[in-house]
């Protein structure tokens, strides 16, 4: 402004006085401490249901030589899982499983989201291909294991391809969404304010589909998994896949069980991840 | 930040501008929508004229096509005929030195208040720094010092509204259009936000296209009030507001003798049964 400033005024409409202020203080401190007992609630609740599951099944297969065959037992499993974390097998195959999720997660995503923003630059575009995504998306991943294995060989390449493939349409469709879904009215604003096209993009655009784009990231790592799995249940060597497959076809029923607790430990690690990544990524989401 | 420039709308550049001519001149616009196939004419058959520094206030009854009106004058749509020029130019495109205002506030929710306000410098490829002082010198004079770093989630509506009039304010436009973007405030905090926008406006002959719903509102803060009628809407009724008072304090002007006989005049020519 050219004309002379107006003195800078305190607060604008916050009227705030110190007695008051102390006694919210402590309100907000209870509230807190109720929020906290309720989530350790259900963590507890959690914990039991949990336990009380374990030693049913225990109970269960203790005295039943059939049953324990059939369905394992939580100390058999428990057993395998010391054994074949002494003798390394277990870290090995969470890593290598952990590796082939981790880059067909990543590669898929990077590709499906770059793609689904891009589509909102040009709505031809996105009409042409939509009938071409849908029908991509909707065939069954394990269905092409047998040539991707042709193509790219029995190696950690071609879990990764299954992975990154179980994961790159899901991820266009829901940045596409996202990107599509920003208010017409703020795209006005940006319009009015100057903006191109790029930087409606840059600094609209993108910015209004992390929220889309990280529920997509949620879901993918659960697909991510299965992808790498399905591939090493084709034809591998080593990886969690491979030691699920492997005990399963020698009937070691607490063994495929063992493999399976670290397969859910590795996807609740790596949604675990996702999850700090996005609120390091939107710190505005804790907000309000 | 990138620091794309596109050289028609770098800083300042702005079609070199008839001298004398009004900041707006609207000519004989309409313009019609299709609602399923059909043809509804929005705007009739409108002419007005925006003077420098002058503040005109645009009533009307509900769905009459006054923010339509506003998107046509700032070049989100076209007009089916008409002329529209701005500072003696027929517009083509976004206009420049015009700064446009909703009544949502459409604050950027991952933005700070003190980036919301930088966003259209950014746009203009202002360097960060200089976008950052101006900024910070904005949100002073509107009353939200120390809330720069808020996000708009922690704020109240009024200060939302307040950042929203700083990003608009900041860009320097020679002409504002504010569409209802006191309408969602209480009484107090509107009255107040009024006065800024009045003293700032003022002190800087900026010219303001107001629309408001609000009657009393038009005649406190404005020069002109034009009513319109309803769709097809035209120009129904022109008052010239002279309140003799101090005209950036809002409640003087309330207070002041002809008020209330304009804001009974202009009632009853809002007045949908007269019609
Ligand atoms: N894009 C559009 N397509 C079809 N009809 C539209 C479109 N935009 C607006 N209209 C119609 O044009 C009319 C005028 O709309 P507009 O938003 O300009 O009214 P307004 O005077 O601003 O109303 P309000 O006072 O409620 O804000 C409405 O009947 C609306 O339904
Ligand atoms: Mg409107």
């Amino acid at each position: 402004m050219n004309g002379s400033p107006l003195p800078p005024r305190a607060v604008a409409d916050a009227g705030i006085d110190s007695a008051a202020e102390n006694a919210a203080a402590r309100r907000l401190a209870a509230h807190r401490r109720a929020r906290l007992c309720a989530s350790l609630l259900v963590l507890a609740s959690q914990i039991a249901l949990l336990a009380a599951f374990i030693a049913f099944w225990e109970y269960m297969t203790a005295f039943d030589k059939q049953a324990a065959f059939m369905f394992g037992s939580p100390s058999a499993i428990a057993g395998f899982l010391l054994t074949m974390a002494s003798d390394g097998s277990l870290w090995r195959d969470t890593y290598v499983t952990g590796v082939e999720t981790l880059l067909g997660f990543l590669v898929g995503n990077v590709i499906g989201t770059l793609i689904g923003l891009s589509l909102w630059y040009s709505r031809f575009v996105s009409r042409v291909i939509e009938p071409f995504v849908i029908a991509l998306g909707s065939i069954p991943i394990i269905a092409l294991a047998p040539i991707i294995i042709i193509w790219f060989g029995t190696g950690l390449t071609s879990k990764i391809a299954m992975s990154t493939l179980s994961v790159v349409i899901v991820a266009l469709v829901t940045s596409y969404k996202g990107a599509v879904g920003v208010d017409a009215d703020q795209i006005n604003l940006m319009r009015t304010l100057g903006a191109s096209k790029f930087q409606i993009f840059r600094k609209l655009v993108v910015p209004a589909s992390l929220t889309d784009i990280f529920a997509g990231f949620k879901l993918t790592v659960g697909f991510a998994l299965i992808g790498a799995i399905v591939g090493e249940f084709m034809s591998s060597s080593e990886g969690l896949g491979h030691a699920i497959f492997k005990a399963g076809s020698l009937y070691i029923i607490p063994k495929v069980f063992a493999a399976l607790v670290a397969t859910i430990a590795l996807a609740l690690v790596l949604t675990f991840i996702v999850g700090k990544v996005e609120k390091l990524l939107m710190p505005w989401r804790r907000l309000g | 930040m990138s620091a794309v420039v596109s050289p028609a709308i770098a800083a300042g550049a702005r079609p070199p501008a008839q001298a004398g001519a009004p900041p707006l001149v609207v000519a004989h616009v309409a313009k019609s929508f299709d609602a399923d196939g059909r043809v509804v004419p929005v705007i009739g058959d409108l002419s007005l004229t925006l003077n420098e520094g002058e503040i005109v206030a645009i009533v009307g009854p509900s769905g009459c096509g006054k923010t339509t009106l506003l998107n046509t004058l700032c070049g989100l749509i076209a007009p089916d005929s008409g002329r529209v020029s701005w500072f003696g130019r027929e517009m083509s495109g976004q206009p420049a030195g015009v700064g446009y205002m909703l009544q949502k506030d459409l604050l950027l929710p991952w933005r700070t208040a003190l980036r919301n306000v930088m966003l259209g410098l950014e746009i203009r490829g202002v360097s960060l720094s200089e976008a950052e002082e101006r900024a910070h010198v904005m949100l002073d004079q509107l009353g939200l010092h120390g809330f720069a770093d808020h996000y708009p989630t922690t704020l109240s509506g009024g200060m939302r509204q307040r950042v929203a009039l700083a990003r608009t304010l900041v860009n320097e436009p020679d002409v504002l259009l504010l569409d209802e973007p006191f309408a969602a405030l209480d009484f107090q905090t509107k009255l107040l936000i009024e006065s800024d926008t009045a003293k700032l406006v003022r002190e800087s002959r900026r010219s303001v296209l107001l629309i408001t719903h609000d009657i009393e509102e038009a005649v406190s803060i404005a020069d002109r009030v034009i009513v319109l009628s309803k769709r097809p809407t035209r120009v129904k009724a022109i008052y010239d507001i002279a309140l003799g008072t101090e005209r950036t304090d809002m409640i003087a002007a309330r207070e002041s003798a002809g008020f209330v006989d304009y804001v009974r005049r202009i009632w009853a020519d809002l007045d949908v049964t007269r019609n």
